[in-house]
């Protein structure tokens, strides 16, 4: 299967201050870039416009701050650009130019926020992270390894469905059938499941979700 | 030293429909396990993959029982596991988390150790099995050879004292395949391989033929590997 792990903010090692930073400060960041971009134009169009501008300019600048490749810059907004087109387009046409600018902005700005977010911190630090959150409810019953390590797996399927995409559509053309809608799509959810089996498959294996014996508490 | 005995444990898959007969995968075998290095071989679909399933609980037997190390995989699934290692033919639907380095420390995580031990540790047997310089690479750039050999570090960190693999050379190159023999060769635990690879199940010290869900010869490898041959002809 083709890699596709470059559309999945993957960690890139670095020792910038949002490296260094605790993994709550940038979770309170990213909330409040979220807030801040979805709250402001609530008091006027004006001052949505001034603040998600000065808050998509802090995130591009934040970016560099975490030594964080343009390129990977780029490639987050790339995958969004036609679904931005299309709400750019229709806000327009609905409230006016500042209006399209503004949510355009905001999801762009929120966007890299997360992209920072994931690309500053380690996976097995994420995964403490939603443990920690989920950690109160677990005299609900809720396990808060088995909730980090799903949020994990999913993550970690998207390259793999994106790539199975890619795969059937280049056997669907090198048959002739690119216009068939069963031939590229029913092979992609055989994969999938397939997939969703040897992962269930491996983790039993290596006991990942498996109970806790007594003496490992 | 360990012990996999299996008594009468065989393997069939009830009718979808419930009416029907079953299709037998593994007919009822008993087996004692005890070698340090132990060869399946067999053709495609004779059982080999499902045999091995057998000895960490992956699969429970239909009938007949499974010990290792005198616990039953049916009761003590979850004990088992932690001293049986599973290696698989597709080292990446057994690499869970984006990069090497993070699928060692997710293996590490049932140890409890901090955060500062877990990544130490990870880097460590990373840098044992010459994996240093891809350890925060994704799990997909890497070859197929590289992936096997971060799969097999993924599940040792954890110090099974039993290693099962299913093919774990199919997917290699000759390099990786040679470099695989070499890592295999120089580890402590137990390892029961099923493999088409005749010359890496003749460097072991006993041999299963399994053909038609059944064990067909049980000896030295060497003499497996040479029983195996005839029978194909």
């Amino acid at each position: 299967m083709r890699g596709h792990a470059h559309l999945v903010a993957s960690y890139i090692a670095g020792n910038s201050p949002f490296h260094r930073m605790a993994l709550w400060r940038k979770a309170v960041l990213l909330l409040a870039v979220a807030v801040l971009c979805l709250a402001s134009p609530a008091i006027s169009v004006t001052l949505g416009v001034i603040i998600t501008t000065a808050v998509l300019i802090a995130a591009i600048a934040a970016h560099g701050v975490a030594g964080l490749p343009w390129g990977r810059l780029w490639r987050a907004v790339r995958i969004m650009v036609v679904f931005l087109v299309l709400i750019a387009a229709y806000q327009w046409w609905q409230h006016g130019p500042a209006t399209a600018w503004q949510v355009v902005a905001a999801i762009v700005a929120t966007v890299l926020a997360s992209n920072i977010l994931t690309a500053t911190t380690p996976v097995d630090e994420l995964l403490d992270g939603l443990g920690a959150v989920v950690r109160p409810l677990e005299r609900f019953g809720a396990d808060p390894e088995r909730f980090s390590l799903t949020v994990a797996l999913m993550l970690r399927s998207i390259p793999f469905v994106i790539g199975a995409f890619s795969d059937v559509r280049d056997a669907a053309r090198a048959r002739g059938l690119e216009r068939n809608l069963m031939a590229r799509s029913l092979p992609v959810v055989i994969a999938t499941v397939g997939y969703a089996r040897a992962t269930g498959e491996a983790l039993a294996a290596r006991g990942l979700g498996d109970p806790e014996l007594p003496g490992e508490q | 030293m360990n012990s996999i005995v299996l008594e009468s444990a065989g393997v069939e898959i009830p009718p979808v429909d419930g009416t029907g007969t079953a299709k037998t995968i593994l007919r009822p075998l008993s087996v004692t396990l005890n070698e340090q290095r132990i060869a399946v071989i067999g053709a495609n679909g004779s059982g080999k993959s499902t045999m091995l399933r057998l000895l960490n609980g992956l699969v429970l037997p239909s009938a007949g029982t499974v010990r290792v190390n005198g616990l039953d995989t049916r009761t003590h699934g979850a004990a088992v596991r932690r001293s049986v290692g599973f290696v698989f033919t597709d080292p990446l639907s057994q690499l869970v988390m984006p990069t090497p380095l993070e699928d060692v420390e997710l293996s590490l995580r049932r140890l409890k150790l901090s955060k500062r031990e877990r990544r130490d540790r990870a880097e460590s047997i990373l840098a044992a099995y010459g994996l240093s310089h891809l350890a925060e690479s994704s799990v997909y750039e890497l070859s197929g050879g590289e992936r096997q050999l971060t799969a097999l570090a993924a599940v040792l960190a954890v110090d099974p004292s039993i290693l099962v693999l299913d093919e774990p050379s199919t997917l290699l190159d000759l390099r990786n395949t040679k470099l695989l023999h070499e890592r295999l060769a120089g580890l402590p635990q137990q390892v029961v391989m099923s493999t088409h690879d005749l010359d890496l199940a003749a460097a072991c010290e006993r041999g299963l033929v399994i053909d038609d869900a059944r064990i067909a010869f049980d000896g030295p490898a060497s003499a497996a590997v040479d029983w195996y041959r005839e029978s194909v002809g």
